[in-house]
């Protein structure tokens, strides 16, 4: 049977999108009434929830409190039902530890921390729907449920995978795409100055067409900002029209 | 149609930095950088272009402006740090007002003079422990309270709750706060007493509640006799005549967030009559 066609000749991928197109983003700020701030996205078929937090007291030891920031911790965890196959992931596997780990250090790069010193602002990222792109639909919960917190930022984070098949960059891949085995690049930017908060890859992809790649993560990254720009605009017009403005 | 058209330009506007005059009132989110109005005559509308020359070219009068919440000094400009709609309030006499981001918030984060409800949680030697909400429980000296002495303490215990205002709140330094004002009275503040309700709602609509003409308080006081607490820090206390109507009013001052004026007029209508 032959493999299966990423990118038809005519310009058209697996679901029908073209090169650089995303998929339907559809996402909602305050799910959570018991938490400080959440959100809830869908991208595609991927779906994620974010729950945030925070400024809070240090919670376990009081050593790891930072003298002059805040700590920022964050949480990964997969549904069980999330895949194809239910499959049961205890919680302190390798891959929720380095998801942890990534989403950490792109929120320490956009939440002003030295504003909270020797506090910590926990961020836990659930994935009801795995459908490719995990870490962008993560990303860009956990952007909405921070700003939904009333954590100051310096900007956005919007983050988007890519790939490249056939001579092609694609833009924010499905599941389909990634478990076909190519190069895959997640990106996380600040839209306002163009700043990367995150970029990793663990594939291999020959230097020439890095730049292209890299281009294309970054374009679907500001479409994504767009995207959830118009949502925290709507989000704060209806929570003001009910206190009276 | 015509919301929709206004929220594109928004969106496309956000990408260059815009006068902060001119986006009062609307909503903006981080990322986005205000000019001041000096600055924002100087630059000129819409990019450098032909200026006439003037005489007076060194002489710029500079007006202090203050950066509220919400906002962050950026270079010479203003950094937007979190969502919400621009606010601004004109200056008594000289300076340049205050600008701040009216923002939507549950969690409390200490503010100098402001005044909460807090929750009394250790008693270590001439120190009281009291949880605000905040990321640090506050102190409170014994000594802080009206007409209080060495050898007159306050009966205070633990669990109890206290209504008082900081005068030590900032990032680096522990809160502290104290149940009297400036001249040494108590105006109000101190222990609260027996019974009642504690509980939460969201910072903005403590703000709305606390405004000069608010109508929900002022309906809230025809419907039953009441003592009612505000702390800046999204608690309330209340204590009416029975518990029902304690947890009556209790319901009316949660769900007021989520109710229009007409609703919540319904509702009070409907237990005036009752």
């Amino acid at each position: 049977m032959a493999g299966l066609e990423l990118l038809s000749d005519q310009g058209y991928r697996v679901d029908g999108r073209r090169a650089g197109e995303l998929r339907k983003i559809q996402a909602r700020m305050g799910v959570f009434a018991q938490a400080d701030g959440s959100a809830y996205i869908e991208q595609g078929n991927t779906k994620a929830l974010a729950v945030v937090y925070g400024p809070h007291e240090i919670r376990g030891s009081r050593a790891r409190a930072l003298p002059d920031r805040a700590l920022v911790n964050c949480q990964y965890s997969s549904a069980t039902f999330s895949t194809g196959e239910r499959k049961r992931r205890p919680h302190g596997d390798r891959k929720s530890c380095e998801m942890g780990l990534q989403l950490r250090q792109t929120f320490e790069a956009a939440i002003l921390t030295q504003l909270h010193p020797r506090s910590q602002i926990d961020i836990y990222v659930q994935v009801l729907q795995a459908d490719g792109g995990t870490y962008a639909a993560c990303v860009n919960a956990a952007t909405l449920a921070v700003l939904d917190a009333g954590i100051p930022m310096r900007d956005f984070v919007c983050a988007c995978s890519a790939g490249f098949v056939d001579g092609t960059a694609l833009a924010d891949l499905s599941h389909v795409e990634e478990a076909a085995g190519g190069p895959q690049l997640a990106l996380a930017l600040l839209p306002a100055s163009g700043q990367i908060a995150l970029l990793e890859m663990d594939a291999r992809l020959h230097e020439d067409h890095l730049e292209r790649v890299l281009e294309a993560a970054a374009q679907a990254a500001r479409d994504v900002h767009t995207l959830l720009d118009l949502v925290v605009r709507q989000h704060v017009r209806e929570a003001s029209i009910l206190l009276g403005d | 149609m015509a919301e929709a058209a206004s929220v594109a330009a928004e969106c496309l506007a956000g990408c260059r930095a815009r006068g902060a005059r001119s986006v009062l009132g609307q909503v903006v989110v981080p990322g986005e950088e205000l000019l001041l109005p000096e600055q924002e005559d100087a630059e000129g509308p819409g990019g450098a272009g032909e200026r006439p020359l003037s005489l007076n070219a060194g002489a710029r009068s500079r007006v202090r402006v203050i950066c509220g919440p919400g906002l962050r000094r950026c270079g010479d400009r203003l950094l937007v740090t979190k969502c919400g709609r621009l606010r601004h309030k004109e200056p008594g006499g000289g300076g340049g007002g205050v600008y701040w981001v009216d923002s939507q918030q549950k969690r409390y984060v200490p503010v100098k003079g402001d005044h909460v409800i807090g929750i009394v949680t250790a008693k270590s030697g001439d120190i009281f422990k009291v949880d605000v909400g905040g990321s640090e429980p506050a102190s409170l000296s014994y000594l802080s309270f009206e007409g209080a002495t060495k050898r007159n303490r306050p009966n205070v215990q633990v669990g109890d709750l206290i209504y008082g205002q900081f005068v030590v709140a900032n990032k680096d330094m522990e809160p502290e706060m104290v149940c009297i004002d400036s001249c040494g009275r108590a105006n109000g503040m101190g222990v609260i007493g027996q019974d009642g309700l504690l509980f939460k709602v969201t910072l903005g609509l403590i703000r709305k509640l606390l405004a000069p003409d608010c109508e929900i308080i002022q309906e809230v006081g025809k419907l039953y006799p009441l003592e009612i607490v505000f702390g800046m820090n999204g608690r309330i206390w209340v204590k009416a005549k029975t518990i029902q109507q304690t947890l009556i009013l209790a319901n009316i001052l949660e769900a007021c967030e989520h109710m229009t004026s007409d609703q919540r007029k319904q509702i009070f209508s409907r237990l005036a009559e009752s």
